[in-house]
């Protein structure tokens, strides 16, 4: 075997180029504004997107059978709105009780959606679009008509952000787990390839003993989990809960994921990329002010980036395919 | 079949009157029946006249549900609709605030959205391979980013000559032209799609897109009509949005497109493709505009409808395939 030169295998491996894209994106906000690349500023960047980053977990198994979940944002919603009224009329004060009724809440909608979709046949936009009403308004009706729950109403909840182990905080070790515990299942266990295999080809998958529907199910539950973490996340590090929070923010979550090089056909995309996608987009996010462009136009680049990733894919993709076919022919 | 509803509950119906109550339309028309009286019962200022006067607000979405449904019988989406009215509207209230004639106004929030509507189209394409949320999704980003940079850091405008747009929001004796002009555009996309040798050809296209090509049909080309269309639509449901709230601002026009896609697809029209027609679509447009009437009436907020939607939306969809697995299981059992 010819061993391929570090150039090539850079510019084939999907991950390896959006690592480059960051760095270069790093180098070049850090040279116009030194205060970018301190420790403190990136933390703060990791713990403000820290919603994301965990989601786009989920919406990865998800995209990866093919699928696709708008309503996270609304179970993030009906989540940590339940447990910001929970803690604010005091039946619970332990954070790690919050914790669980944050993740059993959001388990449970994403059994809902995941029964709907591989149980009754309907198509995941719609049954997620369906449930993107019904669970914000669900928040909204816990909520007891638009209240919030507000900082001094939290109580010891929101010490949790702030709280350091080993000089980080404890929502980048909660990151850091998801990541590390996502990578190895994905990676190595054996549910985590049956995902894979559903979302390549599910005909075959069927065919070679797989439950594709049990693996449809367990991928939006799985997305229903990390949605009620990133209620929980999103209440304590915001120190304030109410219902129209993360309003459209699952756009972020599915740009993170089509950045990071996953497929929305299914079967492509790997853990890494998801990382390095909402790394991206939460770069960008903070760059922008410091390097002198209005946040107004935060969005518009945001677009354009998507669409440039998206497009610049396709065109290697057919570069790629054309000259397969020279091989051949030759 | 292509034309008929994607959903029945029963398929095999015997007379002509069963089959028409057994189709999804005959349903969705009982179901209208059905709102109506309980509206009437739950607000008791639902009547004709409340409805005709508080309808306009609601009916300007109903127009972006008629080429929604033609993107579903396609088998594609389009989530950048909300995001294109939100442009529109802002553009519109600009031109209108340099003075310019209303006919200038008009023209600029249609020209704006065929614009729109023709980026995405020339996308979609230019690159086949791509699929239309993503590509939909990022404009949808990309347009309400331009609306936010015009609007600047107030985030709104009004419109300062608001005289054009109150002879858009006009009434004949008591009924708004808004109502006319839903009920004229829907029969004519409801003709072009039903009858009409383009409208057959997107079935086949939604039905089959490679079967669709090889027999000579001009895929591409109709996506882009279609796409460029809905944008116009976009275009002249801003300028209703506008005749009723005499501006625009950065949050104009959020979540239309997952209002439009709703009254289609719970109207019968697949999101797979090639299934369903817009006499469904329309029937189920007016179901919730009724529905968003006398539950505004008596003050159910927003949200609590929006939650009804949602499960109808759902139950819509599921029920019929539930219903066929039941009846599936017990086949296998006798």
């Amino acid at each position: 075997m010819e061993k391929k030169s570090i150039v090539k295998k850079i510019t084939g491996s999907r991950e390896a180029l959006l690592a480059v894209i960051l760095i270069l994106l790093f180098a070049v906000v850090s040279v116009i504004s030194p205060s970018f690349l301190t420790v403190k500023s990136v933390t703060d960047m990791l713990k403000n997107n820290a919603v994301t980053m965990i989601m786009s977990l989920g919406m990865l198994c998800v995209m990866l059978v093919g699928g696709i979940d708008i309503s996270i944002m609304s179970t993030l919603a009906l989540s940590g709105m339940s447990i910001g009224m929970l803690l604010k009329y005091e039946y619970i004060s332990n954070t790690v009780v919050a914790f669980a009724i944050a993740l059993a809440i959001g388990t449970a909608c994403g059994l809902l959606v995941g029964l709907v979709i591989s149980r009754a046949d309907v198509p995941p936009i719609i049954a997620t679009m369906g449930f993107m009403y019904v669970f914000r308004a669900m928040g909204y009706l816990v909520s007891n008509g638009g209240e919030w729950a507000s900082a001094a109403a939290l109580g010891s909840f929101k010490d949790f952000a702030t709280t350091k182990i080993l000089g980080l905080s404890c929502v980048i070790w909660v990151i850091i787990l998801c990541y590390v515990v996502f990578f190895f299942f994905m990676k190595w266990t054996r549910t985590g390839r049956k995902i894979y295999a559903v979302g390549s080809n599910a005909n075959a998958a069927e065919v070679s003993g797989i439950n594709v529907r049990n693996i449809k199910l367990l991928v939006y539950m799985i997305m229903g989990f990390l949605a009620g973490l990133g209620g929980a996340i999103q209440v304590s590090v915001y120190a304030s809960a109410m219902p129209d929070m993360q309003l459209g923010g699952e756009m972020d979550v599915i740009a993170a994921c089509v950045i990071g090089g996953v497929s929305m056909s299914g079967g492509r995309g790997t853990v890494l990329g998801a990382l390095l996608g909402s790394l991206i987009l939460a770069t960008i996010a903070k760059a922008l002010p410091l390097v002198g462009i209005d946040p107004l136009a935060q969005n518009t680049i945001k677009g354009v980036l998507i669409l440039v990733v998206v497009v610049a894919n396709v065109v290697l993709q057919r570069v790629a395919d054309r000259s397969a076919l020279k091989g051949r022919e030759m | 079949m292509a034309g008929k509803s994607g959903r029945s509950i029963n398929n095999v119906p015997e007379s002509p009157i069963k089959k028409m109550l057994f189709s999804w339309e005959g349903i969705l028309v009982i179901v209208f029946i059905l709102v109506n009286i309980f509206c009437a019962c739950f607000s008791e200022f639902y009547n004709l006249k409340s409805l005709l006067r508080q309808m306009p607000v609601y009916l300007a979405e109903v127009f972006l549900m008629l080429p929604m449904a033609y993107i579903l019988v396609l088998g594609e989406i389009d989530i950048s609709v909300g995001s294109i009215v939100c442009l529109c509207a802002t553009m519109s209230c600009i031109v209108c605030n340099t003075g310019a004639p209303f006919v200038l106004v008009v023209i600029t929030a249609l020209v704006v959205g065929t614009l729109c509507g023709s980026v995405n189209g020339f996308i979609l394409t230019r690159f086949q391979e791509l699929p239309p949320m993503i590509v939909t999704l990022a404009t949808q980003i990309i347009f309400r980013g331009i609306a936010e940079i015009i609007l600047g850091s107030g985030g709104s405008i009004s419109a300062s000559n608001t005289d054009g747009f109150r002879l858009l929001a006009g009434k004949v004796g008591s009924v708004p032209y808004i109502l006319f002009l839903v009920v004229i555009m829907a029969v004519i996309f409801a003709v072009i799609l039903g009858k009409s040798t383009f409208g057959r050809r997107v079935y086949a296209i939604g039905t089959n897109r490679l079967t669709a090509y090889y027999s000579g049909i001009h895929v591409q080309k109709i996506r882009f009509i279609i796409y460029t269309v809905m944008g116009t639509i976009s275009g002249l449901c801003a300028l209703f949005i506008v005749s009723t709230s005499y501006g625009a601002n950065t949050t104009t026009g959020n979540g239309f497109e997952m209002d439009a896609i709703a009254m289609a697809v719970f109207g019968g029209i697949s999101s797979t493709g090639g299934k369903g027609n817009l006499a469904g679509g329309v029937i189920s447009a007016f179901i919730i505009v009724c529905l968003r009437v006398g539950l505004g009436q008596r003050n159910v907020h927003a949200q609590v409808i929006l939650l009804i939607l949602g499960l109808l939306l759902i139950g819509a969809v599921a029920l019929p395939n539930i219903i066929g697995q039941v009846k599936k299981a017990m086949k296998v059992k006798k």
